[in-house]
């Protein structure tokens, strides 16, 4: 679930106890004999509601029958709609009742298990305790989705495939950030991580994806389908089955996060190599979620490296298909999360617009006007102000960055003093920021002139003529990113002007030109001439449907004739 | 298409290209054979061939992970090879996979005002800083890196040809912080016809050619296909 503003709230011991003891009766293993220990699982049981009971039975049935239908059925209505109802405040019902009435069936528990943890993170406060429980889980679930002898049988919707991977990316996110802040963690937690080094492992992570993505050979399929080869032979035993797909595609989405949260774009965007942004039928637009994400991901990435032509077409590519999609997907319970992520998106397309001015999409801009534009005016005019509230866009809607690395324990002073992942990033953004500024403010002034001595340009710019002969320069080499053309790799393109405006220095004589667009008429006359021809069409159909009724009478296309009026 | 740094570049031998395509380039042993081919590209003097931007963020990234192996002399090459890259991005690019702890040492802060001013066309600011204090008997922040000052020239002058269409010898002289004579010889070199007021007149190209253009709309076949057809069934 996308829980981006989830701020790790520390409640004291409190809520570990009580989470202790729910998970772990262990405990009171010594204390009691069997038969109250029978009578507590059985009132365990008994206190699961009559729906959920049934709810857990079903979804036991279908996942047993592949019944992949009425699962996604199982996942995406019942579950949210029981947990709104009887969970919205609490947990679900421990794995171990539950397993009492699924007859302990292991992929069964693994899998309920992943809810279970997935719907405390949501909606509770994990403890250390539960964050290391669940991480044990996902060991199970992969190890057992990985080290099978042959291709399992199971089958999962897409949905839940991409849930499972996008939640296992944020656990870990969360863990990396919880651990990171020192200051707030108690000496026991430190000891015991310290000791569990192996837990939510950056590399362990990675293994999870890149064996995901290996043991499926979704980038020989995706290859292959690109090339016009044969995919199915490219797949091999395992990646033919849809589980092993799926998983290995969304692993390949699931990669691009991490990396971008690891602050390496470069291999964000070249994770990407095979999946074609282009393609309106492209796997990952089967679910909106992942849709959204690569999208939002990929502009991330190119803003970060200061293709910010590049930026603005891949967001404002998916904001046109959110808005244009959003009354399907209202009764989504991804709604929210897609909601969230398109407003992050609106953010950081105010930030690239004003650092590199273009036109954008007209409902679009109106709405970044509507939101943004006080923002957005400020931005543009420089100086401290901008860069102000430029950091407060950006923390918005920047993904939560992390450390690969566990802090330092033994100089945990210090540790708690580094500077925070987010706010390194955002220092060497803006560091591009304040030259890429110096686009918009010029570009302002130059526009209105033909020719500008620089003397008097510099005299209206309040700058001295040397600074403003540098900033000049810098216009100039600002003014050109590289941008994406379409090839299959996003990290190339070609260089390109990216301003309407462009000058050149004789000594002190600037001569400005200006680059518009011309007037486009050819859409225009096309659309037209197709509507007068489907007239003309139209008419003389309707002309030879009279004159044979008038005449022969003709079967077959009399239904749709004209009636005849004699 | 013009290369950008993610091309493979010429000299980038097999072995390297292989570890950079596979998982092994998150096996810490193998920041070894990332570094020693960090020292062979500082060795190259060649600019366009001497800089591989993928395989020194591979190895950035492998200390990221493992900071038990940063070595900050090799960050240093890093950046001071990103700085002259012909992409102004590199840098950046360098800097994201770095910390604030890496970031706050010497010859790294100096390396990041350094690159301010470069970025900032602060062009005579930059050369002081360089090679400025006269009793600096510290090593430069650049050095062991062959042919860093031409490659950084390069830059300097793509960037002045792009935006003078006539610029005054002086200014430079002050830019490249080259002496007249030198000046002279670059001009010769380039056939950049100089004055004798020592105005030198530089070539036109797209960047410094300052016309008013129009956008004008391509019509692609495609789009006349429906009216084609129409007009052969009439």
């Amino acid at each position: 679930m996308y829980q981006e503003n989830y701020d790790d709230v520390e409640f004291g011991g409190d809520v570990d106890l009580v989470a202790n003891s729910y998970a772990n009766s262990n405990l009171v293993e010594g204390e009691l004999d069997e038969e109250e220990l029978i009578m507590q699982a059985q009132a365990g049981v008994q206190s699961i509601p009559e729906p959920v009971r049934n709810f857990l039975a079903n979804l036991h049935r279908n996942l047993a029958n592949c019944n992949v239908g009425d699962l996604a059925y199982n996942y995406e209505n019942q579950f949210v709609r029981l947990t709104d109802k009887f969970y919205a405040k609490g947990p679900w019902p421990e794995p171990q009742y539950v397993a009492a009435l699924v007859g302990d069936d292991g992929l069964f528990l693994t899998l309920y298990r992943e809810l279970y943890y997935r719907h405390i993170y949501s909606r509770l406060h994990p403890s250390m305790e539960t964050r290391f429980r669940s991480f044990e889980n996902y060991c199970d679930l992969f190890n057992y989705i990985l080290n099978s002898d042959g291709p399992l049988e199971l089958e999962l919707p897409n949905q839940w495939l991409w849930d499972i991977v996008d939640e296992f990316i944020y656990q870990f996110q969360s863990f990396c950030t919880h651990r990171s802040r020192v200051s707030k963690r108690s000496p026991e937690e430190i000891e015991l991580l310290k000791e569990n080094a192996q837990v939510w492992n950056t590399y362990s992570v990675l293994n999870v994806l890149y064996s995901l993505i290996q043991k499926s050979s979704i980038c020989e399929q995706l290859e292959a389908g690109q090339n016009g080869g044969d995919v199915i032979e490219a797949a091999g035993d395992f990646g033919v089955r849809p589980l092993y797909k799926m998983l290995g595609y969304f692993s390949i989405i699931g990669l691009v996060r991490v990396h971008c949260m690891l602050g390496d774009y470069t291999m964000a965007l070249q994770t990407l190599e095979n999946v074609e942004l282009g393609n309106s039928r492209a796997l990952f637009t089967r679910v909106t979620a992942c849709h959204v994400s690569v999208y939002y991901y990929v502009g991330f990435a190119y803003l970060m490296m200061g293709r910010y032509a590049d930026a603005i077409q891949s967001f404002v590519h998916i904001l046109t298909f959110v808005s244009r999609t959003r009354q399907y997907h209202q009764r989504s319970y991804q709604f929210d999360a897609v909601n969230k992520k398109a407003e992050q998106m609106y953010a950081l397309l105010a930030i690239a617009v004003s650092l590199s001015p273009v036109r954008v999409d007209e409902s679009i801009h109106s709405y970044l006007r509507e939101k943004y534009g006080d923002q957005q005016h400020k931005m543009q005019r420089g100086g401290d102000e901008a860069i102000e509230i430029m950091s407060e866009l950006y923390l918005y809607a920047c993904p939560k960055f992390i450390m690969p690395n566990p802090p330092s324990y033994t100089d945990l002073e210090a540790a708690s003093k580094a500077l925070e992942p987010q706010s390194f990033q955002l220092k060497i953004f803006l560091r591009e920021a304040r030259l890429q500024l110096v686009i918009p403010t010029l570009r302002s002034f130059l526009r209105l002139y033909t020719t500008m001595d620089l003397d008097r340009l510099s005299t209206f710019l309040d700058l001295a003529p040397a600074e403003l002969r540098n900033q000049l320069m810098v216009y100039k080499q600002r003014c050109r990113q590289i941008k994406w053309v379409g090839s299959p790799d996003l990290l190339k393109g070609e260089s390109t002007s990216t301003t309407d405006l462009d000058f050149a220095l004789q000594e002190d004589m600037i001569f400005i030109a200006e680059s518009r667009v011309g007037r486009r008429y050819a859409d225009w006359f096309i659309r037209n001439t197709n509507k007068i021809q489907d007239l003309v069409n139209s008419i003389e159909n309707r002309q030879k449907a009279t004159i044979t009724n008038g005449g022969k009478p003709k079967a077959e296309e009399e239904a749709g004739a004209v009636p005849v009026e004699a | 298409m013009a290369s950008t740094s993610f091309d493979r570049p010429s000299t980038r031998p097999d072995e390297i290209h292989s570890l950079l395509t596979g998982v092994e380039r998150y096996n810490p042993q193998k920041a070894g054979v990332l570094e020693d081919y960090l020292v062979r590209q500082c060795a190259n003097p060649d600019p366009v061939s001497n800089h591989d931007l993928m395989a020194n963020l591979a190895l950035l990234k492998m200390y990221q992970f493992n900071p038990d192996l940063v070595d900050l002399d090799i960050i240093r090459r890093v950046l001071a090879k990103a700085l002259i890259s012909q992409s102004q991005g590199d840098f950046n690019l360098c800097l994201y996979l770095l910390s604030d702890d890496i970031c706050s040492d010497v010859s790294i802060g100096k390396l990041l005002v350094l690159r301010d001013y470069l970025e900032g066309a602060q062009f005579d600011k930059f050369w002081k800083e360089m090679y400025g204090a006269e009793d600096d008997d510290e090593e430069s922040v650049v050095d062991g890196i062959a042919g860093f000052d031409n490659g950084l020239r390069r830059l300097i002058i793509g960037q002045i040809t792009s935006t003078y269409q006539t610029v005054a010898a002086k200014a430079v002289e002050k830019m490249v912080n080259l002496d007249e004579e030198a000046v002279l010889r670059l001009c010769k070199e380039h056939n950049w016809p100089a004055d004798s007021n020592g105005i030198i007149t530089l070539p036109l190209k797209s960047e410094n050619k300052a016309k008013n253009t129009v956008i004008k709309e391509s019509v692609k076949f495609e789009q006349l296909t429906k009216i084609i057809s129409a007009a052969n069934d009439i």
